[in-house]
């Protein structure tokens, strides 16, 4: 996903000292953004933190942003650095996953229906399997769409690193989806 | 391709992250082998049950408040930056204003001083610095060259120092680099 023309003129714009036209440029992103730093944080407080951050962030390297690049997956990597920073500061992502496992009300869903609720606590419950690398890695090819190569570069890592662990969340998410709904294996 | 080696490159051949002799080599043996097949789809499924259940889930968000104060940060912190170049901006001619201005007023003073006393520079004469550990160019006999003034210029960007030495009449004495 390459950068749109608006998205260029806005970010001339900003450059240009024309910061009001930073909003306008990341409104769009603003519910895809803390949606990653939810999946990647499983808090929705530190979420929020993590997605505050990453366009504040953002608007400060902004002359650093190469324009032939996508926007979005630029963001998303501000983001995904933010999140794992601040895991490794802070002792907290224990804890933000058990409350995710086992606070179902804390991420309510508009689907109504065992189903509905079951895929939701699926992914919780499955991302909270894998390590924080193949977690992100997982999210950000398997749920948010970057092709290898843009996953490897928003985490700062090798193609090879990133297939390694995508193999790896893959087989954990399968086992792990198995494991808690047999009964829907079988069905379909 | 063996079972065991198809069932290595599974989970990327379900979402087509493989290169295209892997995706290859393992097309053709899953096409053979309708257990690897059964284990191709339970990577699919999963894969999107996943997908599923992040569309489903809904997010945290900010309050259209939070937002806009978020936003006011953002705009906050670009004009303090702002200030802060510009501070920084102007804060440099102003000391190099400060010391090319010094600079000319110890001149202007020298200049005077000397045509006051209507002596000019003789090479001859150069007097001692009070508290030198060695005397300059030569020693004044005069007792009265124990009195000496003297004028110390500093640039500011080299740090190089030239000391003027002056008698109790303010007659030009010599230089000290």
């Amino acid at each position: 996903m390459r950068m749109n023309e608006t998205e260029k003129e806005l970010v001339a714009m900003v450059l240009a000292g024309r910061t009001e036209a930073f909003e306008p440029l990341v409104t769009p992103y603003r519910r895809p953004l803390v949606a990653l730093a939810y999946r990647l944080t499983r808090d929705r407080e530190e979420a929020l933190e993590v997605a505050q951050e990453a366009f504040l962030r953002a608007f400060r390297s902004l002359g650093r942003y190469d324009v032939s690049r996508s926007f979005r997956n630029w963001l998303f990597q501000i983001a995904a650095n933010e999140a794992r920073d601040r895991m490794r500061r802070g002792a907290r992502e224990r804890a933000a996953l058990e409350d995710a496992v086992h606070d179902g009300s804390r991420a309510p869903g508009p689907e109504a229906g065992r189903e509905g609720q079951e895929v939701r606590a699926d992914l919780m419950d499955c991302l909270s399997a894998l390590t924080p690398r193949e977690r992100e890695v997982f999210v950000l090819r398997d749920i948010e769409e970057l092709d290898i190569r843009e996953t490897a570069r928003a985490l700062r890592c090798s193609s090879v690193s990133v297939r390694v662990n995508l193999s790896k969340a893959r087989r954990k998410m399968r086992d792990a989806i198995r494991a808690r709904h047999p009964h829907l294996e079988e069905t379909r | 391709m063996t079972c065991s080696k198809a069932r290595k490159l599974m989970a990327l051949y379900a979402g087509g992250d493989l290169s295209e002799r892997r995706t290859r080599a393992a097309g053709a043996h899953l096409d053979s082998c309708p257990a690897c097949r059964k284990e191709l789809e339970g990577y699919r499924r999963a894969l999107a049950r996943a997908k599923a259940a992040a569309g489903a889930e809904i997010a945290p968000d900010w309050s259209e408040g939070q937002w806009r104060a978020l936003m006011a940060r953002v705009m906050g912190d670009a004009t303090k930056r702002k200030k802060e170049q510009a501070g920084r901006v102007k804060s440099v001619p102003r000391a190099r204003w400060a010391a090319a201005a010094g600079a000319a007023a110890a001149l202007v003073l020298a200049a005077v001083m000397l045509l006051q006393n209507g002596s000019g520079f003789r090479p001859g004469s150069v007097a001692t610095a009070p508290g030198a550990a060695e005397p300059m160019a030569g020693v004044l006999g005069d007792p009265s060259a124990q009195d000496v003034v003297s004028v110390t210029l500093v640039s500011q960007e080299t740090g190089l120092q030239v000391v003027w030495f002056f008698n109790r009449n303010f007659e030009w004495k010599g230089d000290r680099e």
